[in-house]
């Protein structure tokens, strides 16, 4: 539900000396991404999926950092970065596991599959394990539908699920 | 009847033709090595709009959703003034129940590739986006392989072979989404491509008009484009000898259902994926021959025809012929992404209907009051019936509610909510008896209604 917005006017960041976004990354941003668009605003997404595959989340700071090099207000790049589902506006954990919770899922079966990580990883989805290993969510439709039930491991589809091999997976994950 | 040859999955295994384990990806030299980028030289030898008649007299139809003649939409665009247009690729494919774009997309990039090259051709269009959804990383990585390597080859990028288009040489660029289903909505993908959140935009303007960044944009699904190529290859008669044309009587311009079409089936089948056929094939047809029955052998129950958002057919719908005209035959709302979700006799329609209100309603961006707020209120008392604790009245209030959203009644900007608007109504409709049986009856006094 990407309407529903925190009250953040009372919120207090947390800084660090080091910029997040950083010359590098600026510098590659620049030559590789910002050409391709005829505003700088048309680069938020891009520069936030770098910025959270670099840090795995989306901190504050860096939100200001992104409407800085981009030239928007942070009001401007949090409103974008606060509706989509993938932006991480808080720390995650080391592995995500999305499970599709949609129609050709749920009648093939997700439900075991949830079941089986909320007791393996004894957490709810939207959680996080307290090792900061593994977050869980359930996710709608991932484009799967024929190969259901399915889930994302980090950027892995794994496809046809079972309790069986649903062990593997997890075990393969360091 | 079924199709002689594979036309989009002429280099991707499928079944009758092949068999899905020998699939890979299909790299530009094979690509053209099978006859690839022929089509985009025979239309860039043509004047572009000649390539654009060649499209109106396919009567190809948008296979995104709305099935709208894609080259009528191409001839809406303004004269070209020398400033950018764009080419606008909706790879969103978030619509549960849909995953045959992402068939093309893994395994022949090109397909697509070589019909956005045409169309910007066509239509003038010098930059094309590529908007894929967040989820799809392999896929993401697999198209940018491919543009790539069209880059290489002179498709797009400086020197192109489509010369330059309005002032500046084509190019050709990936954009990740970030996980919201209205992003697939046109107008939503538009702003989400401009760096905001994806809020649908109010239309008119639309956007061949003013569209990405204010300036003329063509936006098309994937399926869409990857049969450009083909079309212009082997001409508009060619494919109108597939599919169903006009019933008896209707006037040229009523648009037919031509061509073939993907199916992605899901659910209760012996073998689920991604078919192609002619469009109009029967459900049965699907079920029995490409699918091999149901799983289990079960009986049938009921089928979504094309995403959640087209409604139900229940189980006195079983040969319903999936073409563009099903939704005035068989009270849905349409042929949709044609990805067919297949229930047996065990299926519970209650939950069926909750989950797809849960969808909705989660998905929802939340602009419009009826959509936000009757999508939840739905939701909430989907969950309610299921866990026993409805009352009769609440089928009729879901009807109510249902009924009253969408940009159909006018209430609403975009079609999400025409989308759980008819798959509520249409299950709640078709599957009476098994809502009634779940709730308890009551009388009740109507009330005055105040407001
Ligand atoms: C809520 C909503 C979601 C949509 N999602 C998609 C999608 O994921 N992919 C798609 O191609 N079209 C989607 N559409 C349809 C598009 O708005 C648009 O009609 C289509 O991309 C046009 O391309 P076509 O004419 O080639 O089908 C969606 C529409 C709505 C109302
Ligand atoms: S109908 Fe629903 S999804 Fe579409 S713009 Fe309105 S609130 Fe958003
Ligand atoms: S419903 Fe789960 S992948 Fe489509």
């Amino acid at each position: 539900m990407a309407w529903i917005v925190k009250n953040s006017a009372g919120a207090t960041i947390d800084r660090r000396e080091e910029a997040y976004l950083n010359e590098a990354m600026k510098k590659r941003l620049e030559k590789e991404v910002l050409w391709r668009y005829p505003t700088r605003q048309a680069a938020t997404l891009p520069v936030l999926h770098e910025i959270q595959h670099e840090y795995n989340w989306i901190p504050p700071q860096a939100i200001e950092e992104t409407a800085a090099f981009l030239g928007l207000s942070p009001a401007q790049v949090m409103d974008t970065a606060s509706f989509y589902d993938d932006f991480f506006l808080q720390p995650k954990g080391r592995h995500l596991i999305m499970v599709c919770q949609s129609l050709s899922c749920e009648i093939m079966g997700h439900g075991r599959l949830l079941d089986a990580l909320r007791e393996k990883l004894d957490i709810e989805p939207g959680d996080t394990t307290r090792d900061g290993k593994f977050t869980l969510r359930v996710a709608e439709c991932l484009g799967s539908c024929g190969t259901a039930p399915c889930a994302l491991f980090n950027e892995t589809l794994h496809e046809n699920l079972t309790l069986d091999n649903l062990d593997e997976i997890l075990n393969s994950l360091e | 009847m079924p199709l002689e040859e594979p036309i989009l999955c002429k280099r991707i295994p499928t079944h009758p033709w092949g068999d899905p384990v020998d699939r890979k990806y299909v790299d530009y030299d094979r690509y053209v090595a099978t006859g690839g980028y022929a089509a985009m030289d025979k239309a860039i030898a043509m004047p572009p709009a000649e390539v654009i008649d060649v499209v109106k007299a396919a009567e190809l139809r948008g296979r995104g959703g709305a099935g709208f003649p894609a080259g009528m939409k191409w001839s809406f665009l303004p004269p070209d003034d020398g400033g950018r247009r764009y080419l606008a690729v909706n790879a969103d494919e978030s619509e549960p129940g849909t995953f045959k774009d992402r068939l093309l997309i893994d395994f022949d990039p090109h397909l697509l590739l070589e019909g956005c090259a045409i169309c910007m051709h066509a239509c003038r269009l010098d930059t094309a986006y590529i908007y894929i959804r967040g989820e799809y990383h392999a896929q993401a990585k697999a198209l940018q392989r491919a543009v790539d390597e069209a880059y290489a080859h002179g498709v797009f990028g400086e020197g192109s072979k489509l010369g330059q288009i309005n002032g500046r040489w084509p190019e050709c660029h990936i954009h990740r989404g970030a996980g919201a289903y209205i992003c697939g909505e046109e107008t939503g993908l538009l702003e989400s491509l401009e760096g905001k959140r994806g809020w649908p935009r109010i239309k008119p303007p639309f956007p061949a008009v003013a569209g990405a960044f204010g300036r003329p944009t063509i936006i098309n699904n994937v399926e869409t484009l990857a049969m450009v190529g083909p079309i212009l290859d082997r001409g508009p008669e060619w494919f109108k000898s597939m599919g169903k044309g006009r019933p008896d009587g209707t006037p040229p311009q009523v648009p037919a259902s031509f061509g073939p079409k993907l199916y992605g089936v899901s659910g209760h089948v012996n073998r689920p994926g991604v078919y192609e056929d002619e469009l109009g094939v029967k459900l049965s047809y699907v079920i029995e021959e490409l699918c091999q029955g149901m799983r289990g052998g079960k009986r049938f129950k009921g089928a979504i025809p094309g995403g959640i958002s087209m409604g139900v057919l229940g189980p006195d719908e079983y040969h319903a012929e999936l073409d563009f005209d099903i939704g005035k035959k068989h009270n849905c709302l349409g042929l949709g992404t044609a990805g067919v979700i297949v229930f047996d006799e065990d299926t519970d329609m209650v939950a069926v209907a909750r989950n797809i209100a849960r969808f909705f309603s989660r998905e929802s961006c939340g602009q419009c009051t009826p959509c936000r707020e009757g999508t939840s209120w739905m939701y909430k008392i989907l969950c309610r019936i299921e866990e026993g604790g409805g009352r009769s009245r609440d089928l009729d209030m879901l009807l109510e509610l249902a009924g009253s959203m969408g940009a159909m009644p006018g209430t609403t900007i975009c079609g999400l909510a025409d989308g759980a608007n008819w798959a509520v109504r249409t299950i709640v409709n078709k599957f009476r008896e098994e809502f009634e049986s779940r709730v308890t009856r009551e009388k009740y006094v109507a009330l005055p209604v105040m407001g």
